[in-house]
């Protein structure tokens, strides 16, 4: 979609739906969101909607730094553990690598 | 001709010749020479440990260095300047040093094996103690081991890729191209193209069985991948009389005793490739030969207290598997079947005797080992009256790794003894390797009809008289008399044929005999393998001693059926003897297989750290092969890729430039025109 050519309105109703969607654990919509309305939200002379919308986007790129950060951190702790957790890490794995201990 | 077909006309001529004139050679194989007859040593696993050798996924790649002698290698080692490197070695450089040389170095990735010019003086890679865990404790000694040049190499694990090559011209090829590319400025070998193997033996399993059997049996996804499979095939047993009486014989015999005439069926090796000449094949050949002789001379039941059992056992070189749960089953009661109604339970207690043939190679003497305490007296003495002009000795207190084990380990006071050819350490220097084979054992095929004899002092002689021995041994113990009918000797062109089929030509007559398919005329491994995929050799060495053991019923034909069905008796058409392959009489049989699986993988919720069963598996794995192809420099590797890098960006500039100026390069559209008619 061009956001160019969709009215002050519709941005604001979109970019209040993605940041809504995101709250159903679901991160990379905010991610989406922060980035597809970057522009609109900082860059664009002013026009009324722009308020709100900058802070979805503010919102939505906070919440997608927090996720960020909380699925480094475990990749990070499920990577270094997954051997020695043993049965555990095997029941919590979807794909186990060949190969491997 | 109509002058707008021209153009079609010559397109399809052009079309034509082109596609009879174009091969279209993939670039791979452009690249890449693939070597065939190559054995990998690949992955197992037990219960603590992974052994064996895996690739990198994908394979390991690494610049030939052809080794003539140890200075080759060690040269190599320290000079080498265009790491990684697979050395191609001799297999009397396959030794514990040089592996564990090899394993630290970094600039290795592979390993190729050759047969040299001559044989090695030894070469066994099974471990000084053979199934050191499974065996009784004290049975082998540090100071006087079993297998004294076992370097024990096939239980490490190795982690890189080793490939045995048995054809002379893939060595010969590979060493062209070592003299042409490489063998020449080794200081300067960075700065050209090299040739270079790609060994390929990525093995999926690791750590150890439970965590490989627990991650093949786990559905995470929908695409489940299998990591291991357990070691194991069939064990395969018969008795000299059958098991049951009575004039439809459905009555099962339940108060005699049974005598277990046992040997073991596999042999192992570092690669994908067993011989066992010496050990397993002696031993179960003269087992044959006992058991067609004793049944010669010995046809009928008469009321006797004994029976023979003959047992085959499989998988005994890894953590005795067979035994293990013959002996498992034997203790449950489920021997030989769970249903107690058609046959006769038989258990533990009932074993009078266990006599187990071991290696039984042409030496000087043939010895009985077993432990004091057991009571054999009488047993050794019929032994020595049978010998004829066999070499016979005792050895007592004394246990080679043997089945037999397994038994005593549950019957303490079972009277038991092991025949071999060796009473101190191992005679055979090959044992488990790819040299035990029928040179090792100075086989040749005599090629025999009934009733000739062997002039020479041969290893069919020499194991017709174990077998002749042995059986007219039991004979006494069987009917308390000696015998003395016509057959004095066992069947010499059995006994000839049986090693011809074991080790030169699976397609011989006694696989004539006794089924009808046409084999292969290569040998048949020997290695156990995994469950899933059963050995035929073992149906074909059940059949055998089915065949042997088995009561002639009538003339062979479509009438040899078992029926009505009798759960005691296998009715067979087998051929009538080696010489009347043609002439099919009707076989009534006592012969059955059973699992050899290892308990271990049949108990529910197993306690893998337990030791109590064998736990060995062998890993999945996708892809082994082996292929050769030209390494370009570095330099060249290096140019590539900044070429391609390059590319990449100046295509990221040049369309970031176009449409940046897509205005000026592009005439805008022009507004349509609104429809004058509204």
């Amino acid at each position: 979609m061009d956001l160019s050519k969709v009215p002050n309105e519709r941005k604001l109703y979109l970019c209040r739906w993605y940041f809504r969607a995101g709250l159903a654990l679901l991160p990379f919509i905010w991610t989406v969101n922060a980035i597809w309305f970057f522009n609109e939200a900082f860059r664009k002379p002013e026009y009324a909607e722009q308020k709100q919308i900058r802070k979805y986007v503010v919102y939505s790129g906070i919440g997608s730094l927090i996720w960020a950060v909380i699925i480094i951190t475990w990749v990070t702790i499920f990577q270094i553990n997954r051997t020695n957790w043993g049965e555990f890490a095997d029941n919590i794995s979807f794909i186990i690598p060949t190969g491997s201990p | 001709m109509d002058f707008t077909l021209k153009p079609v006309f010559l397109l399809t001529i052009v079309l034509l010749y082109v596609a009879i004139n174009v091969n279209a050679v993939r670039t791979k194989d452009k690249m890449y020479e693939n070597i065939d007859a190559s054995k990998a040593c690949f992955r197992r696993l037990n219960a603590t440990h992974q052994i064996g050798c895996t690739s990198k996924r994908g394979g390991s790649t690494g610049v030939i260095h052809y080794c003539r002698s140890q200075s080759d290698l060690d040269f190599i080692l320290k000079n080498g300047t265009a790491p990684p490197y697979v050395p191609v070695i001799p297999t009397n450089l396959f030794t514990t040093s040089n592996v564990n040389r090899l394993k630290q170095s970094s600039k290795i990735s592979g390993v190729l094996l050759y047969a040299g010019d001559e044989n090695p003086d030894y070469f066994t890679h099974e471990q000084q103690c053979p199934n050191p865990e499974s065996s009784l404790k004290g049975t082998c000694k540090a100071s006087n081991v079993w297998n004294p040049h076992g370097t024990g190499l096939l239980y490490q694990d190795i982690p890189f890729p080793v490939f045995f090559v048995e054809s002379e011209e893939t060595i010969k090829f590979a060493k062209e191209c070592f003299d042409k590319y490489n063998n020449h400025s080794f200081s300067t070998q960075r700065d050209r193209s090299l040739c270079s193997l790609q060994l390929t033996s990525f093995m999926y399993a690791a750590t150890n069985s439970s965590t490989c059997i627990r991650r093949s049996n786990m559905i995470t996804n929908l695409n489940p991948v299998k990591f291991c499979d357990p070691l194991g095939d069939n064990n395969a047993w018969a008795s000299l009389f059958p098991l049951v009486r009575g004039p439809n014989l459905t009555e099962p015999i339940r108060d005699v005793g049974y005598i277990v005439v046992a040997a073991r069926m596999d042999a192992t090796s570092m690669f994908d490739k067993t011989e066992g000449a010496i050990s397993p094949v002696t031993g179960l050949v003269a087992l044959l030969a006992t058991a067609k002789y004793l049944k010669t001379i010995l046809p009928t039941d008469e009321n006797f207290t004994k029976n023979v059992l003959f047992v085959v056992f499989n998988g005994e070189t890894y953590d005795y598997i067979g035994s293990q749960r013959f002996v498992y089953e034997l203790l449950k009661g489920n021997f030989p079947t769970k249903s107690k109604e058609f046959l006769p339970e038989i258990r533990m207690d009932d074993i009078d005797l266990f006599i187990e043939l071991s290696q039984l190679n042409k030496t000087e003497t043939v010895v009985a080992h077993y432990l004091s305490g057991t009571k054999l007296k009488d047993f050794l003495l019929k032994l020595r009256t049978n010998k004829g002009d066999l070499s016979f000795d005792e050895a007592e207190d004394s246990l080679p790794p043997a089945s037999v084990h397994t038994f005593l380990k549950n019957r303490t006071n079972l009277p038991s003894l092991v025949l071999a050819d060796h009473r101190g350490p191992f005679l055979n220097p090959f044992y488990n390797s790819v040299y035990d084979n029928a040179s090792n054992l100075h086989y040749k095929y005599l090629n025999l009809t009934k009733d000739d004899i062997s002039q020479s002092d041969n290893i069919q002689t020499h194991v017709q008289k174990v077998a002749t021995m042995l059986a007219k041994s039991l004979y006494l113990e069987i009917t308390a008399k000696s015998y003395q009918g016509p057959e004095d000797v066992a069947d010499l062109q059995f006994i000839d044929e049986l090693f011809h089929c074991y080790l030169e030509n699976a397609n011989c007559r006694v696989h004539q005999a006794i089924q009808k398919l046409e084999l292969n005329t290569q040998p048949i491994s020997l290695y156990i393998g995994v469950e899933v995929a059963p050995n035929f050799i073992t149906t074909l060495i059940g059949l055998t001693l089915g065949w042997v053991t088995g009561d002639v019923t009538g003339p062979g034909n479509r009438n040899c059926t078992n029926e009505p069905k009798n759960y005691a008796l296998r009715y067979y058409n087998m051929s009538r003897s080696l010489d009347d392959l043609n002439t099919t009489m009707c076989y009534r049989i006592t012969m059955n297989f059973t699992e050899a699986v290892s308990p271990a993988f049949i108990i529910d919720g197993y306690d893998w750290s337990s030791g109590q069963y064998s736990t060995w598996t062998e890993s999945i794995w996708g892809d082994i092969k082996l292929r050769v192809f030209l390494k370009p420099s570095a330099a060249h590797e290096n140019m590539t890729i900044a070429v391609g890098s390059m590319v990449f960006i100046l295509a990221l500039l040049l369309v970031y430039f176009v449409k940046s100026r897509a205005h000026i390069l592009f005439a805008p559209q022009l507004p349509t025109l609104a429809p004058t008619s509204c």
